[in-house]
């Protein structure tokens, strides 16, 4: 009697499964994030947004995408080197039910990311396409590119690194080496960025009007198709969490 | 780890766990689809869908279907062949759509000002459904590409007959005469508004008249039949869960 009170209380204590409040968290942090971020760029675009020679476009734009650079690569640094530093030493003698915990987290991680693709792929880059069919382009910095290149897509790319990072770190299913298409998965989205540099380079030599199928745009087209890889991690999770689950679920 | 340890307490437990893995799985190849789909169709086949004047008889007929069928056919290729799950065209462009009707209203219509009937997106769903009824029945991937992919090239103008055919009635403005989608681009002027780079009915199949866009849909159809089996190989690739050797050579 007395062995199963003690086993009770070891289960209450116990952290959950899930970490449905990390799971909430997360999904509120970008959803509350860009909500505020398209407010902003909604009175800011127009009211500042329209002549980069305007004092007020330094002051609205360019100081907030100085500000985004130097806060996402503390972030990036920072979360990943956490990840890195706090890393599991012994992740092979791990108990099924720790190893089980873990995958839950990971997915976590993983369902942010797939968060963070659809507002930094879907989201911000269709909304680029409409604002620079509305507004000329005088600089390669417009409150849109701003946004979208220089903001969502650096979110999404520490996302994913995260992602990766937790998973290489603390899952014994990752330790046989590294998974080709999570590889894929982080590393494709993230070409994206350094791609941003042939767009610009094009933009400004070429043309400056908003023709989104131009040839210039097919290295987004390119690392895109890389999200796809998702699913080859997909199965790698469904296979170790049935080698989990096997025995209870028979 | 021990084999003999188990991760959960119960029957019950492992298919709450079970369900609960279901739901984050969903949600996150949901959301990632959606991203890489998005990014591919909107710089491929983007501005075709994007505005009522660029969805022509000929053009639109034509890129739409070739350039959307690709992730169709490779989420297909996972959901299908490793899970018996008949969902992955029709997942796919739910989620492609989902994320262009969310830009449509917030973005073209609530930053810019573009009314919503200038600006909605293509419809694609029969496309994909029949997609995923041929491969379910058919259980042949060349069955698939070969009758779904010529039905999904056939099926892209009569899905968005209803919706454009209001839009393509003729009108007289200042003496010319153009559709009524026309039109609305014509008091939409944008930066992509020039003539150079509007990509409409250009060449002589507009003198067939009436034959334009069942060509053009045919033509379509055959594109993406070869379409969708480069693209299914594409997806068993991605479907992969090879590891590489992590150490430094």
């Amino acid at each position: 009697m007395a062995a199963t009170t003690e086993s009770v209380k070891a289960d209450a204590a116990e952290a959950p499964l899930l970490n449905k409040r990390n799971l909430t968290l997360g999904i509120l942090l970008y959803l509350v994030f860009y909500s505020f971020i398209r407010w902003y760029e909604g009175v800011y675009g127009w009211s500042a947004g329209l002549d980069s020679f305007a004092p007020e476009f330094e002051t609205y734009w360019m100081n907030m995408l100085y500000i985004e650079i130097v806060v996402e690569v503390i972030l990036f640094a920072g979360i990943n080197g956490f990840l890195w530093k706090t890393r599991d030493r012994k992740v092979m003698s791990i108990t099924p039910r720790e190893e089980l915990r873990r995958h839950f987290h990971h997915w976590v991680w993983l369902v942010c990311y797939g968060w963070a693709i659809y507002w930094g792929a879907s989201y911000f880059t269709e909304q680029d396409g409409t604002w620079h069919q509305t507004i000329v382009r005088d600089t390669d910095f417009t409150p849109s590119h701003i946004i979208e290149f220089y903001l969502s897509y650096p979110i999404y790319i520490i996302t994913g690194t995260a992602s990766f990072m937790y998973a290489k770190t603390r899952l014994p299913t990752y330790q046989e080496g590294l998974h080709l298409m999570y590889l894929i998965a982080v590393i494709g989205p993230f070409m994206i960025l350094p791609n941003v540099g042939l767009n610009e380079w094009g933009h400004t030599f070429w043309f400056m009007e908003e023709l989104f199928v131009a040839p210039l745009h097919y290295g987004f087209v390119f690392f895109g198709w890389a999200a796809l890889a998702i699913m080859g991690v997909v199965n790698t999770e469904v296979m170790a969490i049935t080698k989990l689950l096997k025995k209870d679920l028979a | 780890m021990s084999a003999s340890q188990s991760a959960v307490r119960s029957r019950a437990e492992a298919v709450q766990v079970s369900r609960t893995f279901d739901w984050m799985i969903l949600f996150t190849l949901f959301t990632a689809v959606l991203g890489g789909y998005h990014i591919h169709y909107m710089l491929t086949g983007g501005d075709w869908d994007f505005w009522t004047d660029w969805k022509d008889r000929r053009l639109w007929v034509t890129v739409a279907p070739i350039v959307s069928i690709t992730f169709p056919a490779a989420v297909q290729a996972c959901l299908w062949w490793r899970y018996r799950l008949p969902i992955g065209a029709t997942l796919s462009v739910v989620a492609l759509m989902l994320g262009e009707w969310i830009n449509r209203y917030m973005n073209f219509w609530g930053w810019t000002y573009f009314p919503v009937n200038f600006v909605f997106p293509s419809n694609l769903i029969p496309g994909a459904i029949v997609l995923d009824v041929i491969l379910m029945l058919g259980n042949s991937m060349t069955l698939t590409a070969v009758v779904g992919g010529l039905a999904y090239g056939l099926l892209f103008y009569p899905g968005n007959w209803p919706v454009i055919a209001p839009l393509h009635v003729p009108v007289e403005y200042n003496g010319m005469m153009m559709t009524l989608a026309d039109l609305q681009g014509y008091h939409y002027v944008r930066t992509g508004t020039p003539e150079y780079i509007r990509m409409v009915e250009k060449g002589t199949l507009r003198t067939f008249g009436k034959d334009v866009a069942p060509v053009s849909a045919f033509f379509s159809g055959f594109v993406s039949i070869i379409i969708y089996f480069l693209w299914h190989f594409f997806g068993k690739w991605f479907a992969k869960t090879d590891f590489i050797s992590d150490e430094a050579s």
